[in-house]
């Protein structure tokens, strides 16, 4: 089944009539150099940009779905979140439930999920920019939504948070939803399930990592040179 | 203590507004005891009744009319702009209020009805608010916002100046429009507390809004993504705070910093979530109001507009001097 699908998107400037189409359950990265369109692209999936050709979630066109239902189907994890007033971190993950109704055990497991629960009752604007990254993918996760749109959710986090995220959206995509988020970090994209690459607007390559991120496309995409090497592998214990 | 304070805090406000209340009652050139303001209140002591019925009671409702309005605007444009500094007083939208009603009262078009007044304080409000939305946009920093309040200020200051300066108009009408602008409760009667009643239905149609401004004050972004229809909450909300802010103006001239020092108050004490901070604003706003004009009246009745800069000026220093 069709989670998203994207056809003829362009927004003036920064994305040039683009398409693609992402299966439901699969974990999807988004990768490009800086300003190549990731989170335009991203905000017009998720339904916060305008631009124009057409959204589709799950094989409804997203003009047809009112603002409430759109919060329950997809949610969206923005780059750096700022926060003008001292709401809790429990307060803000549970925005996360507005669009569905209150679920004080559903906010409890994302904030333990995010290993935040010792910091449930502190001022979300006192938070250092990892945690209050974290304190976001927890609102998301809280949403429960069947599509996830994360805008560079790995920028900010230490080794351990960033495996635990991607351990996280490979477990969502095991119960069906679809995770499509941008990074940077091109050794994380290997182990996702397709990859899409953008250049200047357009979507230059998609499909298996290995497909995409082959030495040509990233010497023709990031001007740089592709060499495997041994080196350091982490991995979650 | 901030949980303490957050499950207890409607009870204080609450208990506080009383008090207000009955001080407001009892308290004047012929003090009545709690017995006599009861008897008063049931016509059962013919000289407190006259006290209570005539002057007090609707001086005491109107000031718990704009005292609510006035901190209920404060949140929702804070919310709104996702700003604390943000205040009716301070963006302009009071000045806008009080232009239009000066422009009314300067024209003479008060005398044909008693509600032309109010209806300019809302043009004027209403035109005060969309030029600041214009000028500040959302999630402006906060030196933009306040110097949009400040340009503001000084146009719609401007205008009741040259209304003032209008020689064709009487002594009167000008030492109308002057003891008007500064704001106070002063023979207030029924037809005010009846003029700024919608303020009531305002209140409780913003009372529904709250966790809907949370997330506003998130960013539009956000509080889309997150199930908002931000373009329909954000009209509501310019469209209630415009018509308190007026209302408010338009039966008490201009009085600062309510919307400001109130809400910001009951922020530190409960935290920003704005199920909690609306009622909570109503309630303290208008104990503000009333403990305010309670000091002007026993200082000698220094005027309520007077009192609240007194007091406000300096917290606006304080949060200023905070936030740098």
């Amino acid at each position: 089944m069709t989670g998203l699908k994207l056809k003829g998107i362009s927004v003036s400037d920064r994305l040039n009539r683009l398409n693609l189409e992402v299966e439901a359950g699969q974990l999807v990265g988004l990768i490009g150099p800086n300003g190549s369109g990731k989170s335009t692209l991203l905000s017009v999936a998720a339904g916060l940009l305008p631009g124009s050709g057409t959204v589709e979630w799950s094989g409804r066109d997203l003009d047809e779905i009112d603002p409430l239902e759109r919060g329950r189907l997809a949610a969206w994890v923005p780059q750096d979140a700022m926060f003008s007033f001292g709401f809790s971190v429990r307060a803000v993950v549970g925005h996360g439930r507005f669009a569905h109704g209150d679920d004080e055990q559903g906010i409890d497991e994302a904030l333990e999920r995010m290993d935040l629960t010792s910091l449930a009752d502190r001022r979300v604007n006192e938070l250092s920019g990892g945690e209050r990254q974290r304190v976001i993918l927890a609102r998301a996760l809280a949403t429960v939504a069947p599509l996830q749109f994360w805008d560079e959710p790995l920028a900010a986090l230490d080794v351990r948070h960033g495996l635990e995220v991607l351990r996280l959206a490979r477990e969502l995509t095991k119960v069906g939803k679809t995770v499509f988020f941008s990074l940077h970090d091109l050794r994380l994209a290997h182990s996702l399930d397709r990859v899409v690459l953008l250049k200047d607007g357009d979507l230059y390559a998609e499909g298996s990592p290995d497909e995409v991120l082959t030495e040509t496309n990233l010497q023709d995409v990031f001007g740089v040179r592709m060499r495997t090497a041994p080196g350091l592998i982490l991995e979650l214990t | 203590m901030k949980a303490w304070m957050r499950s207890h805090a409607m009870w204080i406000a609450s208990g506080g507004l009383v008090v207000a209340m009955l001080a407001s009652l009892g308290i004047g050139d012929m003090a009545l005891s709690l017995d006599r303001i009861w008897a008063g209140l049931w016509n059962e002591d013919e000289m407190a009744a006259i006290i209570l019925w005539q002057i007090r009671v609707p001086r005491m409702l109107v000031a718990i009319e704009i005292g609510a309005a006035l901190a209920a605007s404060g949140v929702v444009m804070q919310a709104y702009f996702r700003n604390s500094l943000a205040s009716p007083g301070l963006l302009g939208v009071s000045s806008g209020g009080a232009a239009g009603a000066v422009v009314a009262i300067g024209a003479g078009w008060t005398m044909v009805s008693f509600y032309i007044l109010p209806l300019m304080a809302i043009v004027g409000a209403l035109g005060a608010t969309l030029a600041v939305v214009g000028l500040a946009r959302r999630g402006a920093s906060t030196e933009r916002l306040l110097l949009a309040g400040v340009a503001l200020n000084a146009l719609l200051g401007a205008v009741t100046s040259y209304v003032l300066s209008d020689f064709t108009l009487s002594y009167e009408r000008n030492a109308q429009i002057i003891f008007w602008l500064l704001g106070g409760l002063e023979d207030r009667n029924w037809d005010h507390v009846l003029m700024a009643a919608p303020v009531l239905l305002c209140a409780a149609l913003l009372w529904p809004l709250g966790r809907s401004m949370d997330l506003l004050s998130l960013g539009a972004t956000e509080a889309q993504s997150l199930g908002v229809n931000v373009r329909v909450l954000r009209r509501k909300m310019l469209a209630l705070s415009t018509v308190m802010t007026a209302l408010a103006t338009a039966v008490a001239g201009t009085v600062g910093f309510v919307g400001l020092v109130v809400p910001h108050i009951f922020r530190l004490m409960v935290g920003p979530e704005h199920k909690q901070l609306v009622p909570l604003s109503l309630i303290g706003g208008a104990t503000f109001v009333l403990a305010c004009d309670l000091i002007g009246r026993s200082m000698g009745n220094i005027r309520l507009g007077i009192v609240t800069a007194v007091l406000g000026g300096p917290f606006f220093l304080w949060m200023l001097r905070r936030r740098v």
